[in-house]
């Protein structure tokens, strides 16, 4: 499956069809012994907002972990802007940042410790201006300097967000990210995930949420028996 | 530059957690503690044989203090999926893994400069001369960056088992026996007993300390992979 770029996409070197943010082919993954992902198709033009559904259990985290560098495919191959997951795996996680289903934050820290720490192990140089910037975004400015552990699972969340923003990869990927997170909360994820876009950034999230209708993704998958098929595409999205 | 600049974040991201938490102090000091007292007790009163238990009752304690550190050290990591984010950063593995090393390794140096006057003073074990004292320090800094190089490996081997409290131990005390084997005859030497020249065993310490290390940071993306 083909989620085929439009607009202003960047194309590659030589002027025609850009690089994949995203391409899978033939991607299985075993968790213990069930094979969670049947065969993975797909490939997501950059500057693309994906929605990925599924029951539990479908394997939309496994997707997700394993287009972060966390888990190898068993079979088949999966590339990141053109860097193999496998070969190039440090390449493809300079493009990469992940919103994980719990946080993803240290609890003894606190919420502007947690991001000056990210910036400085993934080697992006964020200063303190852009630290508060990113807090005072997503509504965290009064808990900057409290530890994580005393923060509310809705507040978590939204420190997740503030790295994202932060480090502003070229890859969003966002397990669960309205989960625990207020009505406001929820808007605020639209919101930011809606301009990352706009930035060129290619976003793919796994959520439950149904009917977010400040989020108008590119298109909609679902995971059924570990392989990737089409829910709803904006027109002219899906390609051959 | 920005792999080392990483490497010093992590390890002082650890050593703050821990000052905030002292998740891993509380247990090592009462453990390390209670392992002195309770050794003086067992050997009894004869002053011989407690001065030539010193050595190995000082490292005895250090090496499982060393082991509660280490696993602490992930326990941090694994709470709200921080392990899985720090893995998504751009760096190699080798850098988590230093990062993790180096914060293990100052941990238990302090903690072994600080038990090292006091095991000696328990057990009436003298170290004479302010050459003999630095040499004493050398000794309890080598032997834990070894033990450190194994426990941090092992640690993350071990992190997301259930019995890792338990494994832990297993696995990697097999492993670090000449790490403990020379830190041990080194202090035995240093302390007036029969461990032989210092400076051969301080060297065969090093030089197991460079083999783990080169070993253990090239295995560790095979362990926090899957």
């Amino acid at each position: 499956m083909t989620l085929a770029a439009q607009g202003a996409a960047p194309a590659d070197a030589a002027g025609g069809v850009p690089t994949p943010a995203v391409s899978l082919r033939g991607v299985v993954r075993r968790m213990g012994r069930d094979t969670v992902l049947r065969g993975i198709d797909l490939d997501v033009a950059p500057g693309k907002l994906v929605v990925l559904r599924g029951s539990n259990g479908s394997g939309k985290t496994t997707l997700l972990r394993l287009l972060a560098t966390r888990l190898r495919p068993h079979a088949g191959e999966a590339r990141l802007f053109g860097h193999d997951l496998v070969r190039r795996a440090e390449a493809a996680r300079a493009r990469v940042g992940l919103l994980g289903s719990s946080g993803g934050s240290y609890p003894v820290l606190t919420g502007r410790e947690n991001l000056r720490l990210a910036a400085a192990i993934a080697g992006k140089g964020r200063g303190a201006d852009e630290v508060d910037a990113a807090l005072a975004r997503v509504g965290l400015t009064h808990a900057a300097d409290k530890l994580v552990r005393f923060y509310s699972s809705g507040m978590k969340k939204r420190l997740g967000l503030a790295r994202q923003l932060l480090l502003d990869a070229d890859l969003w990927l966002l397990d669960e990210p309205y989960a625990a997170l207020d009505e406001e909360g929820k808007r605020l994820v639209d919101v930011c995930l809606t301009e990352a876009r706009g930035r060129g950034r290619t976003v793919l999230l796994a959520s439950h949420e149904q009917d977010r209708h400040d989020l108008a993704p590119d298109a909609t998958l679902e995971l059924v028996d570990g392989r990737v098929r089409l829910a709803a595409a904006a027109a002219a999205v899906v390609g051959p | 530059m920005s792999d080392l600049a990483a490497v010093m974040a992590i390890a002082r991201k650890d050593l703050l957690q821990e000052l905030r938490s002292k998740a891993a102090t509380v247990a090592t000091v009462f453990f390390t503690a209670t392992t002195l007292l309770m050794m003086a007790f067992a050997l009894g009163r004869e002053q011989g044989v407690l001065e030539r238990s010193a050595p190995g009752v000082l490292w005895v304690a250090l090496v499982f203090a060393g082991v509660t550190a280490a696993a602490q050290s992930f326990q941090a990591d694994l709470e709200d999926g921080a392990l899985d984010q720090l893995l998504t950063y751009p760096v190699p593995r080798a850098a988590v893994y230093l990062g993790k090393m180096l914060a293990t390794w100052a941990y238990l140096s302090v903690l072994g400069l600080l038990l090292a006057p006091i095991a000696t003073t328990l057990y009436g074990a003298a170290v004479t001369g302010t050459a003999a004292v630095a040499l004493l320090a050398l000794t309890v800094v080598l032997g834990a960056f070894g033990f450190a190089t194994i426990a941090t490996l092992y640690a993350a081997l071990t992190a997301n088992l259930q019995a890792r409290e338990a494994l832990l131990p297993v696995l990697m005390f097999p492993v670090v026996v000449p790490i403990v084997l020379a830190a041990v005859r080194a202090t035995e030497s240093l302390l007036g007993g029969t461990g032989g020249p210092v400076g051969d065993w301080l060297l065969l310490l090093l030089g197991f300390d460079l083999v783990y290390f080169v070993v253990c940071a090239s295995l560790f993306h095979f362990v926090v992979d899957e």
